[in-house]
């Protein structure tokens, strides 16, 4: 659950880990919100988000926008499963512009 | 991993009935007969959602959830409430205890696995 | 879906809840206006109803409803509750009974009863004030009816397919609802063609409130479904989201509409349902000139687009309180099958006799730790055993209370006014007894009311209330329950109770009978000595197979009369059916239990004794008669006769009698083995049982053993010297 970082002076990397959900929605808000203030480039690791609901989805792209006004550069990388399920279903991979693996899920 | 859904009613039969459907449906299911027992048994496991009925003995649905609703695991479990289609006004009290979703008695089971599948897909 | 236990759990627990029903009803004259029996009452009719509906059985649903709307009102204090309507109810009740009869026969109400039912809907329909049996009747919820979609006006977009148009309210998450599950569940309508995420509402991280939902989505459908049932996919959210269901082909100018409807900049919009295919660049031209042309104010815009809606006042918070703070007290039940008790019970009927097994054995290896060992063990198994029975012991107040209904009816019936007061509800006894005594009880009070309480102008003569009483009583007396049933009526007429039994040949004319005999005389096939055969009466079944209920039980039955001042039934049943502590004695090589509970003292038979005794049948014990029998010569034992013989002393009932045996071996937990047929006709005997050494104990029948002694003796009309 915990979120592991490595921050140089500029960059962020970081994680989220286990569920991106209304549970803990404030308390990932409060953990991505720093990041972004202090660096100029966010990297933030999906690969160990268990579950994402709504609330998960919208940290993900208020963060974005966050990033886009202040004119910093943040990527999601490493999308788990859940996560390539949640932008699938609301075709949401072109607004985060980034690169994910794709593999074949489910259509809806 | 199956979605858990609780399931208050004092009434055996209904239990046994939507827990029949529920399970077929693919959910896992818990019982309870009353909102005293539905809170003993909301031991900090993940509970993806609660149907409760309004009327029961020893504690009603309405403070069943409003007490759910206290502890930090639960704050965010979506609830169906049971109820009748005279019962407007406990509607409004479950409102405000946070439970939106209504279904009137007597329903099918069909109905209820509608109902549940709009809020938790198995 | 294999619903057949499920259904049986329902005509259980229908049943009690009928029962529990009635109960209240009964209990509400007295308790008039208590909100919580009324309460009680109206959720047996509630629960009964919405069980039945997962049954689909519509025909319960029907009645139970109108009963059910009856009790809303008078939970709601619009309808005051009086006798009449207690009578209306409990016959409501019955009725359901009924239906509930035929669910469990998995056939429909006949004709009858659906006259009945119809009869008592029209009844219960004047206290709703309106004669609307017509819905009554269907007792089903009024269906929605998906409005008739206008088209007016422009011409038809192109596509096929279905708009969604989704903002959902800020709320919506706290309330632990996800917006994507409503778009998974629209995947299980149909099929999601596009989707396109409206994101412009949600505000970058450092202010966002993670709690609260600031999405949306323009959903492109194909789906065959109806309007009502795509809409209803976001019936939980309608009150606080925005959703715009567009059938296919809409007019043009309803997307203008939608356009106009939504928070986000117009050609935003246009943009996102040009992506979602509902709209051509074409199409959205046209509409967005259509608007250019109408130059809305933007105030009356902005006012459409209100959507919060008053939430909840904090009003409604307060009466909520309320409702908490007056929730019912119940016991704290859990139900067990009572096959897994009655196996629970006969293995600790095997572990009592190991248990008593190993303390012999122990006993025999002379290890005082071993034996020390053993006691214990005994003695745990002891209170496992007298837990294990307890569990299966049930209060009979239960089966008294559904006579409260019985005095009712009858006193109706009888047209006499007859009173049920009923003592000893909390006594408690083994449940395969109590499901056998209701009959029997049944029929003794219907005697009692019919024969026993004489008519008002009677009583009233008598220097008597004209009220009649009839008293249920029940306590524990040693070993046994006694149940009595009393009324204070005329009491029994000896005269005519012997005159009629002469006259049926049931006694000979010079018969020397005691009072005791007389009264019993009553218990004898065929015997009514009623004046006029009452409705209740000419049922056919007599008192005699009241008697053989009870004996069937191991039980007896007895009465007591005074002449005008009442009778009384007593009734005394086994607490239990399965073990017992017993009395172990020896005669010759065998081995006989004694319920100890009935042992009063045990004394030596004296030589001097034994000489008086064999003279005139009966011994004497401090100056009392005792009348005595022989083990050894009633069941006829081979072997020698010991020189010195005991006696022991037991009672049952108000009856004593001296069982003269060789030895005394001591207290011994029994575990009580019914008898094969052979040897059902072996008087005396009541069970068997296995000692732990293996052998086999027969138990002796005490209630007919002193029946039979105390008989002979009064037959020999002896007297003390």
């Amino acid at each position: 659950m915990a979120q592991h970082e490595k921050s140089k002076a500029a960059t962020a990397h970081f994680a989220i880990e286990g569920e991106m959900t209304i549970y803990r929605a404030a308390e990932l808000k409060d953990t991505i919100k720093p990041h972004i203030d202090h660096a100029g480039v966010i990297e933030i690791d999906l690969s160990k988000v268990s579950e994402i609901d709504s609330a998960g989805l919208q940290l993900l792209i208020a963060a974005k926008l966050e990033a886009m006004i202040r004119d910093k550069q943040l990527h999601f990388v490493g999308h788990s499963k859940p996560v390539l399920e949640l932008l699938d279903l609301c075709d949401l991979g072109g607004f985060f512009g980034d690169q994910v693996v794709i593999f074949p899920l489910g259509t809806h | 991993m199956a979605k858990t859904i609780l399931v208050v009613d004092d009434s055996a039969s209904l239990r046994q009935v939507v827990s029949i459907a529920l399970k077929g449906a693919g959910y896992d299911v818990i019982e309870a007969c009353d909102g005293r027992d539905a809170l003993a048994k909301l031991t900090g496991q993940k509970i993806h959602l609660i149907i409760s009925d309004v009327n029961m003995p020893n504690m009603d649905g309405i403070t069943f959830v409003k007490e759910a609703k206290q502890k930090p695991e639960y704050k965010f479990t979506p609830v169906i409430m049971l109820t009748t289609e005279a019962g407007e006004d406990k509607k409004q009290a479950g409102q405000a205890a946070g439970a939106k979703a209504w279904v009137v008695k007597p329903f099918q089971p069909t109905q209820m696995l509608t109902a549940v599948s709009k809020l938790v897909l198995p | 879906m294999d619903l057949d236990d499920a259904l049986k759990t329902y005509i259980i627990e229908s049943r009690e809840l009928l029962e529990q029903m009635e109960d209240a009803l009964l209990r509400i004259e007295q308790a008039q206006d208590d909100p919580e029996i009324i309460n009680a009452i109206f959720r047996a009719a509630h629960t009964i109803k919405g069980s039945a509906g997962l049954f689909g059985l519509e025909y319960i649903v029907a009645f139970t409803h109108v009963a059910e709307s009856v009790l809303d009102k008078v939970r709601g204090n619009a309808l005051h509750i009086d006798p009449e309507l207690v009578a209306l109810l409990l016959e409501s009740g019955d009725h359901i009974g009924t239906l509930v009869e035929h669910a469990a026969q998995g056939d429909e109400p006949d004709a009858d009863s659906e006259r009945h039912g119809a009869e008592l809907i029209a009844r219960l329909n004047t206290y709703l004030g309106h004669r609307d049996e017509q819905t009554a009747a269907k007792g089903g919820m009024p269906v929605e009816h998906a409005p008739q979609i206008e088209r007016e006006g422009g011409h038809s977009v192109a596509t096929d397919n279905w708009h969604i148009s989704l903002r959902f309210g800020k709320d919506v998450l706290r309330n632990g609802m996800d917006p994507l599950s409503f778009v998974r569940y629209l995947g299980t309508l149909g099929r999601i063609i596009r989707i396109v995420t409206v994101v412009e509402a949600v505000p970058p991280i450092s202010q966002l409130d993670a709690e609260s939902c600031h999405l949306g989505f323009e959903i492109s459908f194909q789906s065959d479904a109806d309007k009502a049932t795509i809409e209803g996919a976001f019936e939980f959210v309608r009150d606080d989201c925005l959703v715009h269901i567009m059938p296919p082909h809409s007019k043009v100018a309803e997307y203008l509409d939608l356009i106009r409807d939504l928070p986000e900049e117009e050609m935003k919009l246009g943009e996102m349902l040009v992506k979602c295919g509902t709209l051509t660049l074409d199409e959205l031209k046209k509409a967005l000139q259509k608007q250019a042309d109408w130059q809305r104010p933007i105030g009356e815009v902005l006012l459409e687009n209100n959507i919060v809606r008053p939430e909840v006042v904090a009003a409604a918070l307060d009466k909520q309180k309320q409702v908490k703070d007056s929730k019912t007290v119940e016991n704290n039940l859990i139900r067990v099958d009572a096959e897994k008790l009655d196996q629970l019970i006969n293995l600790i009927g095997e572990l009592t006799i190991a248990s008593a097994g190993t303390a012999l054995v122990a006993q025999r290896a002379g290890i005082s730790e071993l034996q020390e060992a053993a006691s214990t063990l005994s003695r745990l198994v002891e209170e496992v055993r007298d837990t294990a029975l307890t569990l299966r012991m049930v209060q009979i107040g239960g089966t008294f209370n559904r006579f409260q209904r019985v005095v009712r009816d009858v006193s109706k019936e009888l047209g006499k006014d007859i009173e049920l007061v009923i003592s000893g509800a909390e006594t408690e006894l083994d449940k395969t007894v109590v499901e056998k005594i209701g009959d029997p009880l049944t029929h003794l009070v219907r005697n009692s009311m019919d024969h026993g309480i004489e008519s008002a102008e009677v009583r009233l003569a008598g220097g008597k209330p004209a009220k009649g009483t009839l008293r249920l009583n029940a306590y524990h007396d040693s070993g046994s329950i006694v149940i009595e049933v009393g009324d204070d009526g005329g009491g029994l007429k000896k005269e005519k109770i012997l005159q009629k039994a002469i006259e049926k040949g049931l006694v000979a004319p010079d018969a020397n009978l005691s009072d005791k005999e007389i009264f019993n005389l009553i218990f004898e096939a065929g015997f009514s000595t009623a004046d006029t055969v009452s409705n209740l009466s000419g049922r056919g079944v007599g008192m005699d197979v009241v008697r053989r209920n009870i004996n069937a039980l191991r039980g007896s039955i007895d009465i007591e009369s005074e002449p005008g001042a009442g009778t009384t039934i007593r009734i005394r049943l086994p607490l239990t059916l399965a073990i017992i502590d017993g009395f172990l004695v020896g005669v010759g090589s065998s081995s006989f239990v004694i319920p100890l509970d009935l042992v009063v003292e045990c004394i030596e038979l004296s030589e001097e004794d034994k000489y008086a005794a064999e003279a005139r049948n009966y011994l004497s014990l401090r100056g009392q008669v005792l009348p005595y029998m022989r083990l050894r010569d009633l069941f006829d034992v081979k072997g020698e006769r010991v020189r010195r013989e005991n006696v022991v002393v037991v009672q049952y009932g108000n009856a004593r009698a001296g069982l003269v045996v060789d030895t005394l071996q001591g207290e011994f937990q029994t575990v009580i083995k019914p008898m094969g047929r052979i040897f059902s006709h072996v008087n005396g005997i009541g069970g068997s049982t296995i000692l732990g050494s293996g052998e086999v104990a027969l138990i002796l029948d005490v209630p007919r053993l002193v029946q039979r002694v105390t008989t002979q003796v009064e037959k020999n009309g002896l007297e003390l010297a």
